[in-house]
């Protein structure tokens, strides 16, 4: 393969950025805060629902730490379309009634006040703004930080390009939220940050607001190629999983020393010293405090089974597999424990782990009920997913619904936002992408792309086709 | 063993997905013999039946959509293509119900690593590129190719063909172009043209030898692989004035009966040389922008080189000039990432802005593993401005006119070989799913590793 569209076999890590040194577990309660809102709530992890017990408490309290300002005041009315909505099928000569950047209203027909901007879709069809679970863009080459097969406590806010044009491009083919991810160099690698493709704004206002906290774990070829090759330890699979277990051991260890501390406290005692606070240990307690979602790089059957194992050890639940390209030889494991896979539509063998990759994952993980979606982990193919998606449909007879689902939805459920985006339902973002052509074929482009009901590209428009950002930004 | 492959028995008429299945149970059947039968290599035996594809869309890529169509395949070749009212169908042929189906002329990628390539990331499973040296015109990748590799029933599946096989772009020269058919018993089966052509990268960003000023060898610039590249021309020049005047110094002595002289010395690089230099063999010349394409253009011409054009995928100021040389261009790839300071659409809408200006186009995979996407692009390129017609010619016809066999391949075409897909709709479609694919006649099996894998763990 040339240069050009060389298979990255890159190495990544993710992590989403608690706000500067502030503990964890408030930028957590913001997050739930905000959902409290939303008619529904889809996913109904424990902590969750626990998290947002809490969230009602706090909401009460005066918040200084909220991450950005939500969306607001953008109206507007997209009509005569044929709205893929994704939870509720087709609607042909649809419409789409946006107030203040959430979805009002979908239907044949819907009430719009008197003067909101009308966007004449001219019978094209509409779908929620795709989500790529797995990005490692606008990062600056900042991935890794492949120094320690263990380093949780990287933020990948920290390395957040938000100019990075490649925010752009994804945008023009219809991605308005992305998963940014640390590499998989590490075992446990950073924090991931989930971005709107707002580009033209500032930085802060890229950040999906509230958005849950996701950590990479990774397994397999990358963590032993990058240590191994430097004569270090994981160098093997058993090294990597050791690796893992020891990082996590220490994490109750630390746990334990707050536990005893904050029982002293209780009891009065004056005398208690606080342990010292380490942020590596830290974010490895949150993981297993639940408070971070565990998004794991992997490729094989057995190492999917060893992370499951390593998980119940240690009680923490996983969100998804990466990459997973055999999952379709263990999908009742997923299944039972409601782990999601982001994967690709056919990459395969680009290294030993994907020689056994084929076409039909996606399905045949999704017949055996897995939640299944399409990512890119490349700056090239997050700009046309669709068609990525599109491929399910004819490697194992995916649905159109199914398909898209696996861009949006699906997506959605793995960055922990699906409450929020990933279809068109009312009450939910108005992200929504206007197609030229059938989205879900090779012909399918972008016209006009939607965020928090806002147009931020246009294909129409000369130059970029970008509505807020200004040349030579 | 494996000839059984290549047996379609059974009842005719039969439904195509009744041909794929019983080619499927075959393979179940003869899966527990080993992996090998799933590798590339497919024993070809002459067709010996007539098969008529009854019934299908025809894209005959020359003369147009022939609805309800027959393609009749004889001893290998197309022999009739038409109507269902005007064409004959032999007796005793093997009739094939296409009904819904889209025939179309077997896929040609113009440039990618079949056969050079397993793994990527395992160095032993690669043949991909000599690192040695920038000027390797004596590489034949003829040599390198592996008739068994896995990843060709994968390409195969989805409609390719015939693919060029080209060493990879890290040096300069790095060696010679095969032409091969996807299917065959042995390497010397599959490689119908050997050394047809050979790359000249000329792509500036891409110089393995730069780097801080302690570790630079030569050439690290431009300047030193452009004053490389015209030393490696005037040497094979010199060295072809040598062996022109050995020639007749040889003559002469035959005529005076006297000693002859002594022969030089042969030189393997140079010896490569010579087709190219005397314009018989086509240069595959690869620029990205402007200034590297017009450098290597000058180079090009200086030696009177005949060449096609490669990528140019950020020259979009100069496309008039592209069309003023009246060479064909290998496109992109359409993926290749805008500049950073151009619109998303720059280099997707590159297919449309060539053929615009009469540019005949061609489009590779530039991979092995993705072979089989190829159609994709020339897809993609139609939502971007690319007539429907141009965009599957730059996947058959333009790519074998380009490569010297449209008078075997590139169209449904009476005299052709019968390298011809059926398939549930639109070719250049993600969605599409191709349902056989014929070379020389005979039905290949529409089995791969991944299949094989596929089954193994759907049951």
């Amino acid at each position: 393969m040339r240069r050009t569209i060389r298979v990255k076999t890159a190495i990544g890590a993710d992590g989403y950025a608690p706000q500067g040194l502030k503990p964890a577990f408030l930028s957590m309660l913001n997050g739930t805060a905000e959902s409290r809102a939303l008619p529904k709530t889809h996913s109904a992890s424990r902590w969750r629902q626990f998290v947002l017990l809490l969230a009602c408490v706090i909401a009460m309290l005066p918040c200084s730490f909220s991450q950005a300002a939500s969306p607001k005041g953008h109206d507007v009315l997209i009509k005569n379309a044929t709205v893929m909505t994704v939870t509720h099928g087709n609607i042909k000569g649809g419409s789409i009634y946006v107030k203040d950047g959430k979805i009002a209203a979908v239907g044949e027909k819907v009430n719009a006040p008197a003067g909101t901007p009308v966007i004449d879709a001219g019978g094209k069809y509409v779908t929620p703004g795709i989500v790529d679970s797995h990005s490692h863009i606008a990062l600056d080459d900042d991935v890794n930080e492949a120094t320690s097969p263990i380093t949780p406590h990287m933020m990948m806010k920290d390395a957040f390009d938000y100019q990075d044009k490649a925010i752009y491009r994804a945008l023009a083919g219809g991605v308005t939220t992305s998963l940014l991810l640390h590499g998989s160099a590490n075992m446990i690698g950073g924090q991931a940050i989930v971005i709107k493709h707002k580009y033209g704004l500032g930085r802060d206002e890229l950040l999906f607001p509230n958005a849950p906290r996701s950590i990479k774990f990774a397994s397999g070829e990358n963590p032993k190629r990058v240590y191994g090759g430097r004569d270090q330890l994981p160098s093997t699979r058993m090294g990597n999983f050791a690796v893992q277990r020891e990082a996590l051991v220490q994490a109750q260890d630390y746990m334990k020393d707050w536990d005893a501390y904050n029982e002293k406290i209780k009891r009065g005692d004056k005398d208690a010293t606080a342990p010292k606070r380490d942020l590596k240990l830290e974010a490895l307690a949150d993981i297993l405090r639940g408070k971070l979602m565990v998004q794991i790089h992997c490729y094989r059957a057995d190492e999917f089974l060893n992370e499951i194992a390593m998980a119940h050890e240690f009680g923490y639940k996983i969100r998804a597999f990466h990459h997973a390209l055999e999952a379709y030889k263990v999908p009742e494991d997923l299944a039972k424990d409601n782990i999601g896979i982001a994967t690709f539509a056919d990459w395969w063998g680009y290294k030993q782990e994907a020689w056994d990759a084929i076409p039909w994952n996606a399905v045949i993980a999704m017949r055996k009920g897995v939640r299944v979606a399409i990512k890119s982990d490349s700056e090239d193919y997050t700009r046309r997913l669709n068609q990525e998606a599109a491929k399910t449909m004819r490697y194992g007879g995916a649905t159109e619904e199914e398909a898209l689902k696996m861009i949006t939805l699906n997506a959605a459920w793995i960055v922990g936002v699906d409450n929020r985006v990933g279809s068109i339902d009312v009450g939910k973002d108005a992200d929504l992408v206007i197609w030229d052509g059938y989205p879900l074929s090779s012909y399918g482009v972008p016209d006009k792309v939607l965020i928090d009901g806002e147009v931020f590209f246009d294909r129409s428009l000369p130059g970029l086709g970008m509505t807020k950002y200004r040349e030579g930004q | 063993m494996r000839n059984q492959w290549l047996v379609v028995s059974g009842r005719w008429p039969v439904k195509l997905s009744a041909v794929s299945s019983q080619l499927a149970a075959k393979c179940r059947s003869l899966a527990a013999l080993g992996m090998t039968i799933l590798m590339g290599a497919v024993v070809l035996i002459a067709q010996e039946k007539p098969v008529v594809l009854k019934g299908g869309r025809l894209l005959t890529v020359t003369h147009g959509v022939i609805e309800n169509g027959v393609v009749v395949m004889q001893g290998g070749k197309i022999t009739a293509v038409g109507a269902a009212s005007t064409v004959n169908v032999p007796s005793g042929a093997q009739i094939v119900d296409a009904t819904g189906m889209t025939v179309y002329p077997g896929l040609i990628d113009s440039e990618s690593q079949l056969g050079l390539t397993e793994i990527s990331a395992e160095a032993m499973t690669n043949d991909l590129v000599e690192m040695s040296d920038e000027i390797m015109p004596h590489m034949h990748t003829a040599e390198a190719f592996h008739a068994e590799s896995a990843l060709i029933p994968v390409a195969r599946l989805n409609g390719i063909t015939n693919a060029i096989i080209a060493p990879e772009s890290g040096d300069t020269l790095p060696g010679q172009d095969s032409f091969i058919q996807l299917a065959g018993a042995s390497a010397n089966e599959m490689l119908m043209i050997r050394d047809l052509a050979m790359p000249l990268n000329f792509t500036g960003g891409e110089r393995r030898n730069r780097g801080g000023f302690e570790k630079q060898k030569f050439p690290a610039t431009r300047m030193g692989l452009a004053a490389q590249l015209r030393q490696a021309f005037l040497d094979a020049q010199d060295y072809k004035a040598k062996l022109a005047d050995y020639e007749r110094k040889k003559a002469d002595a035959e005529r005076d009966k006297k000693a002859p002289p002594l022969a030089p010395k042969r030189d393997l690089k140079l010896e490569a040389l010579l087709p190219y230099l005397d314009g018989k063999k086509t240069i595959v010349l690869a620029a990205e922008s402007p200034s590297d394409l017009e450098t290597a253009v000058n180079l090009a011409n200086e030696f009177k080189l005949k060449f096609v054009l490669n990528h140019i995928s950020h020259s979009q100021p100069v496309l008039d000039y592209v069309a003023s040389l009246k060479v064909p261009v290998i496109i992109g790839p359409i993926y290749q990432a805008p500049k950073d300071d151009e619109r998303y659409d720059t280099v997707y809408s590159l297919p449309a802005e060539l053929y615009k200006r009469g540019v005949k186009i061609v489009f590779a995979s530039y991979s092995a593993h993705n072979v089989r996407n190829l159609p994709d692009q020339a897809g993609y390129a139609t939502a971007f401005g690319l007539p429907y017609d141009e965009a599957l010619k730059a996947i058959t016809l333009n790519a074998a006119e380009v490569w010297g066999v449209a008078d075997r391949l590139g169209s449904l075409d009476a005299g052709k070989t019968a390298n011809v897909v059926v398939a549930n709709g639109d070719p250049l479609d993600v969605k599409t799913d191709v349902k056989q694919v014929y070379i020389e006649g005979r039905a290949m099996p529409m089995t791969s590793r991944q299949t094989w894998l596929r089954d193994q763990y759907s049951k």
